[in-house]
């Protein structure tokens, strides 16, 4: 049996993270980053507000799509090119990035569970 | 008997910096900054489950020129990433054939970036309405 190519999980996770991002990134950056920061038309939440936003389910999931595909994007993306500018082995910049994007996965994933429902 | 003798085109070192492939590059690296916008929403997850102290802090981090600079150049990422996504999508899909005619890339793209624009739009207004 021949062994089957792992491409296309990478690449089904570069597309989904890419277009989360292409749809509603700027939008994200503008508000988390510039407005709330500064009180540009939207106030900071308070802990407490935030704290039930990542404790209810929805915001769980809302979290972990934003963050974890956000990750998995940016590593196929630096994967692919730091092998197109051969700057080590593949299989290296392959653990590298990706690792990279599933220990990120991992952490937020447990910060979600240990922050309780 | 054969020998392994691949031919290698010699490139210039950093190539990849100059014309034709500085769009490319440059479009992987607003990958990147996706990734590092990622990276900094999993610090504010981390800081909200250690606590209000933490998390004031980050508030804090958020809220310096450094991370205003930061984040302003992550919105640039972004923005290009938007439009080069939507640039890139006709060429990846299938052929959208609609009555016998094959939909123009552009009119495709165009599309995306409408929708992209509504989605952004709806977001910041539902916060600027929650917040009032």
């Amino acid at each position: 049996m021949s062994k089957r190519s792992t491409a296309p999980i990478f690449w089904l996770l570069f597309g989904a993270g890419g277009m989360v991002a292409a749809l509603i990134g700027p939008a994200l950056i503008l508000l988390t980053g510039v407005m709330a920061p500064f009180d540009l038309g939207v106030s900071f939440p308070d802990y407490g507000t935030l704290l039930a936003f990542a404790r209810h389910p929805l915001g769980k999931l809302a979290l972990l799509a934003v963050i974890a595909l956000f990750l998995w994007h940016g590593a196929e993306r630096a994967c692919l090119t730091l092998r197109d500018m051969r700057v080590g082995p593949g299989w290296l910049l392959s653990w590298a990035t990706y690792g990279i994007a599933g220990l990120g996965s991992l952490i937020t994933l447990s910060l979600l569970l240990a922050i309780g429902f | 008997m054969s020998e392994y003798r691949p031919f290698h085109r010699p490139q210039r070192p950093f190539w990849w910096a100059r014309a034709p492939y500085r769009g490319y590059s440059l479009r992987e690296l607003s990958g990147v900054g996706v990734a590092l916008y990622g990276a900094v929403l999993l610090a504010g997850l981390a800081c909200l489950w250690r606590g209000p102290a933490a998390f004031a802090s980050y508030r804090a981090w958020l809220a310096t020129p450094g991370s205003l600079l930061l984040h302003l150049l992550l919105l640039a990422a972004m923005l290009l990433h938007m439009v080069t996504w939507f640039q890139t999508l006709p060429k990846t899909m299938p052929k959208l054939i609609i009555g016998g005619v094959a939909v123009p890339q552009r009119r495709i793209t165009a599309l995306g970036l409408a929708t992209a624009l509504l989605c952004c739009a709806a977001l910041l207004g539902a916060a600027i309405g929650a917040a009032s």
